[in-house]
């Protein structure tokens, strides 16, 4: 495994743990939506990164890749709408 | 042909009560006229099973009915002789307390709930003691707990709710306790039916810590219905529910429900080698002779009638457990009579506090002055359980006591002849007040002033017929085995039977 | 394995159905469409008890490419389970005079629920399981606004803890196919090392599964949720959703990892489910609602199937998954009957306050006893499923004096169950100051409450097939 893939994983961890920090201090629904956005930002840079860890690029990961990011969109389309919803409320 | 009725039989006394409980459930209040005819028609057909299967027992049959259940432990109903012993006591008295209940509750609510429960109680007590193994009865010993919580709150005052609650502590607790022993035997030793000398006795030598910790559990989860000495808080409280409930279920089922498990638990799963190998009985036999003194000293501190009688259960139902634990057969004679004959006596001593609180709203002692000029009959029915419970023969308790107390030589454990004499004294001692003041006190002011206070034309009229007979009938039950005890059909021939298997070689 | 997929697609299609068509009568349509279900996982178990195990690769796709299905006997009983509970709900939910307002949303958004947990109940193939457990946790969190305005907060919550918790849960994933290559349970279980890459995969995994299925101490979020939602939704989601992720939890322990690291991590679910059997109990005895109450027993009560699975992987003794399947279905019968019952009766009374309970026993005397039938069989009290599991679980504990001290906890527990069950019970003798009359209306959904409650108890007389089902499977 290159350096440069070793980069890739970090980055992907770090911006997971950052999107859990962000998830942790914020009560604020939007700022919570945008966090685990970032969670799953980093979730996805490794299973990238981790396709390209042999020669040939692994398809599997790249598949299951864009299925996160469909479950990924819908879930945060719902979830602002909620938030919206709930906020309406509150006034 | 035969076969099939020993197997059906256990199930058909069983059912013969469940079925009428489940169809009065579904009844509306105004159909008395039907809860009565179920309610008779239930305490009937049993009653005529169950003298079926007596005279089955006594020429030697085997009944016996089982489903598999968990591994190892089917659900096995199964008639012997010491499980008729007490089918037939709670039958015989269910007769009589259904016929006082239909006269107490007369014109009250909720009469379909309470005579759901109150059938619903009487087969778990029934399945309990037709259970053939210890699965079985825990199953039965549980269901017993939770058809007696809607009887012990069945006024839904306060006071109720919080004896209920008083109630359910302990008893559900205790539940547990017999679930853990009951599981941690069935772990050991899996759960065989019950047998005469056990069947412990090949893993003493192995499991000497696992049998001890069943027996220490079992004893305390049996002794909360039992009523012995650390858990027998709950007796008294329970006392709030209505008058056949604190006769048939307080007096009788239930406490006797704890007792007979202790006497299968001693006879029929450890044995009597088993158990003097381990040295277990010594503190049972303490722990039942503190609570024979503690009942009756309570019982002398108390100022109304049914807090009186009910230490004086705590006190007499322990003589049972005593005569079990001193592991000798004339003792275990004695033992298994008291479970009868207390149950007539005690039933009887309910009955006209019953009457007493229905008739002339007579709670208090004070308040008995004179009343046998006004209630003579009911009085005298007292006066019978009373003397009874005392020992004065012949009167059917002297005769427990006397074989009681000739095990207790027999064993050579004569300190527990001074806890029967210490004991008896007491019992005088809070009893034979009552009766001076019943019959020989001045007309006390509090019920002299009651609407009902004049004396009616007829004796026969001083109460409600339904709450007089059944009183009648079980305190001359109590002098007729007292007196006939020497003959081929009493509860003490029937005792020497099944100490006779029990005690076989 | 056929009937399987049938009792998978048939709520599925039926909820596009609903959504495209729009009849009139949907409640129809959806009663039907369960009930086929149900008879398809009937089939399907009794095919498992004839033919043993099957599995089914989709698409035709060969391992490791392949998203394969199993039926297995658990994951058989499982699918039953789920099609009878959603089964008496939608009728429930149908005959309820108080479920009218629910809206039309219900019915499609129940199907979906339905379809995937059994396609969760099916799959073997971790990232699948993903997959599965959004949809579940999408449709829940849409049932769950159904409640209206008030709920909406609650609901926003679950959603983002959720989300949350399948990031978790697919990072963990990711570390695993990195390391291994393969989404496979089966061929993940004859591959995994123990070393430090798999154990901080499978502990992902598991934060994220704990916190989907409410497991103490991650358990925070779920009395609001479950207790806001409407009734049939709280019923579904106690009794049903939050055990998907304990089966992923179960196969991925006690296949996946290995032995030196299931060994210990037992040890620690099996001290978080006692954390949960006391918190949870203690918790459902001081709360001052009655659905509340509900929910934190189903706390509580999940803790039981967390100590019977760090038990079966503490001492490796695979007898003790019978204990947990059993729990896990005697549970899911008998919260349904408690949620039903409680529901209807708080929406008659329009109190959420235990003490307007009162005189329940003349108003409303079939759904305060399916509560207490129900709660006779989380109690443990014989002959109820319950009672089974309970006695299955301790049973290993009893054997060595050393397991003396996990008895212990079970008796606390089980005191606890009984102080919370009898707590809502007593209340319905108390006498009522107002002279209550018994409302007939009502009657067909009391009844339906009471249903689950007595099939728990009827377990008991089949628990011997159940438990040779158990067998089978184990050997």
């Amino acid at each position: 495994m290159t350096l440069s893939l070793q980069l890739f994983l970090a980055s992907g961890g770090i911006l997971w743990l950052t999107g859990l920090y962000g998830l942790w201090r914020n009560s604020d629904p939007i700022r919570r939506i945008i966090s685990l956005n970032i969670m799953g930002s980093g979730v996805f840079l490794v299973m990238v990164t981790l396709a390209r860890r042999e020669t040939s690029t692994d398809p599997v990961l790249h598949a299951l890749v864009v299925t996160g990011l469909v479950v990924a969109v819908s879930a945060t389309a719902f979830a602002l709408r909620l938030a919206v919803a709930s906020q309406q409320e509150k006034r | 042909m035969m076969t099939d009725i020993q197997t059906i039989l256990p199930v058909a006394i069983v059912l013969s009560s469940l079925i009428p409980g489940l169809l009065i459930f579904s009844l509306k209040e105004s159909q008395h006229r039907l809860r009565i005819t179920l309610n008779l028609a239930g305490v009937f057909s049993k009653l005529l099973l169950v003298g079926w299967m007596l005279h089955g027992v006594s020429q030697g049959q085997q009944f016996s009915f089982n489903i598999t259940f968990l591994p190892g432990a089917d659900l096995i109903l199964q008639g012997d002789a010491l499980s008729l012993q007490f089918v037939a006591l709670s039958s015989v008295l269910w007769l009589a307390t259904t016929i006082y209940a239909i006269g107490y509750l007369e014109g009250s609510a909720f009469r379909s709930r309470f005579f759901g429960y109150f059938s619903l109680c009487v087969s778990a007590t029934v399945g309990l003691a037709l259970a053939g193994n210890l699965v079985t009865f825990l199953v039965f010993y549980e269901l017993l707990t939770l058809a007696t919580f809607p009887l012990v709150v069945h006024r839904g005052t306060d006071a109720a709710i919080r004896a209920g609650k008083v109630y359910l502590a302990y008893t559900v607790s205790g539940g547990v306790l017999v679930l853990m022993g009951v599981a941690l035997l069935h772990a050991l030793a899996g759960t065989p039916d019950f047998i005469p000398g056990g069947y412990l006795s090949p893993l003493v030598d192995q499991h000497q810590a696992g049998l001890t910790l069943a027996f220490v559990l079992m004893v305390l989860g049996l002794g909360v219905k039992a009523a012995l000495l650390p858990v027998h808080g709950w007796l008294p409280q329970a006392m709030v529910a209505p008058a056949p409930v604190s006769a048939l279920l307080h007096a009788v089922a239930v406490v006797k429900a704890g007792a007979f498990g202790i006497i299968r638990l001693v006879y029929d799963v450890y044995g009597i080698e088993t158990l003097s190998l381990l040295q277990l009985t010594e503190g049972l036999m303490i722990l039942a002779a503190a609570t024979i003194i503690y009942g009756s000293i309570r019982a002398l501190q108390q100022t109304e009638i049914k807090k009186r009688l009910a230490y004086s259960t705590v006190s007499q139902v322990s003589y049972i457990t005593l005569g079990v634990a001193m592991l000798g057969p004339i003792a275990a004679i004695g033992a298994l009579v008291h479970l009868v004959h207390q149950g007539l006596m005690k039933i009887t001593l309910f009955f006209c506090a019953g009457n007493f609180a229905e008739t002339l709203n007579i709670h208090h002692i004070r308040e008995m002055n004179g009343l046998g000029q006004r209630m003579p009959l009911t009085m005298a029915a007292f006066t019978i359980g009373a003397l009874g419970m005392i020992g004065v023969p012949p009167i059917a308790g002297f005769i427990s006591k006397w074989y009681l107390g000739l095990g207790a030589l027999e064993t050579g454990q004569s300190w527990i002849l001074w806890v029967f004499v210490c004991s008896g004294l007491l019992n005088a001692a809070y009893f034979l007040p009552l009766l001076y003041r019943g019959w020989f006190a001045k007309p006390a002011v509090e019920w002299a002033a009651h609407p009902q206070a004049k004396r009616p034309a007829s004796v026969w009229n001083e109460t409600h017929w339904m709450l007089l007979w059944p009183t009648l009938f079980t305190a001359l039950l109590a002098i007729v085995t007292g007196i006939l005890a020497g003959s081929d059909f009493s509860p003490l021939a029937w005792a020497q039977l099944i100490v006779a298997r029990e005690f076989a070689p | 394995m056929n009937a399987a997929l049938v009792s998978m697609v048939v709520p599925f299609f039926a909820a596009m159905l609903v959504l495209m068509w729009r009849p009139q009568q949907q409640s129809w349509l959806v009663i039907v469409a369960s009930i086929v279900s149900l008879l398809a996982a009937m089939m399907a178990l009794l095919s498992v008890i004839d033919s043993g195990p099957q599995s089914l690769n989709l698409g035709g796709w060969e391992s490791p490419l392949a998203i394969r299905f199993q039926l297995m006997p658990v994951n058989a009983l499982l699918i039953v389970t789920t099609a009878v509970i959603h089964l008496i709900v939608v009728c429930f939910a149908a005959s309820s005079h108080h479920c009218q307002s629910i809206k039309q949303a219900f019915w499609p958004l129940a199907l979906l629920l339905h379809g995937s947990l059994v396609a969760l109940w099916l799959s073997m193939d971790l990232f699948n399981w993903y997959v599965t457990l959004e949809l579940l946790g999408l449709a829940a969190v849409s049932l769950v606004t159904l409640a209206g305005h008030k709920a909406l907060r609650a609901a926003l919550d679950y959603l983002l803890l959720s989300l949350f918790a399948s990031l978790t849960y697919l990072l963990g994933v990711v570390m695993l196919y990195g390391q291994y290559g393969t989404l496979d349970i089966a061929l993940l279980a004859t591959l995994t090392e123990a070393d430090r890459v798999t154990q901080t995969a499978l502990l992902l995994i598991s934060a994220g599964l704990m916190l989907k299925a409410a497991l103490w101490p991650l358990h925070l979020w779920l009395p609001a949720a479950h207790s806001s939602a409407p009734t049939p939704v709280s019923a579904l989601l106690s009794a049903l959703v939050v055990k998907a992720p304990l089966f992923i939890l179960w196969l991925l322990w006690s296949r996946v990892a290995p032995s030196e690291l299931a060994v210990p991590m037992g040890f620690w679910l099996a001290l978080l489910g006692g954390g949960a059997l006391m918190i949870g109990g203690w918790s459902a005895c001081r709360t001052p609602h009655l659905k509340t109450l509900v929910a934190y027993s189903t706390v509580a009560q999940l803790g039981y199937g967390l100590l019977a699975l760090g038990l079966l992987l503490h001492w490796q003794l695979n007898d003790l998954q019978a204990a947990l399947w059993l729990f896990v279905v005697a549970h899911a019968l008998a919260k349904t009957s408690m949620f039903l019952a409680a529901g209807e009766i708080q929406a008659s009374t329009g109190k959420k306050r235990l003490n307007s309970l009162r005189g329940m026993t003349l108003t409303m005397p079939v759904a305060l006893f399916a509560f207490a039938v129900a709660g006779g069989s989380l109690i443990g009290l014989p002959p109820s499923g319950g009672f089974i599991a309970k006695w299955l679980l301790i049973q290993p504990m009893l054997i060595e004096p050393a397991h003396w001290p996990w008895a212990l906890l079970v008796i606390i527990a089980t005191l606890l169950s009984a102080a919370y069950v009898f707590r809502v019970v007593s209340q319905g003798f108390r006498q009522s100051s107002v002279s209550a009359t018994a409302t007939e209306h009502g009657k067909s959904a009391q009844w339906l409450a009471l249903l689950p409650a007595i099939l728990v108890w009827l377990m008991a007389l089949f628990s011997e097939p159940l438990l040779q089902l158990m067998d089978v499977f184990s050997a």
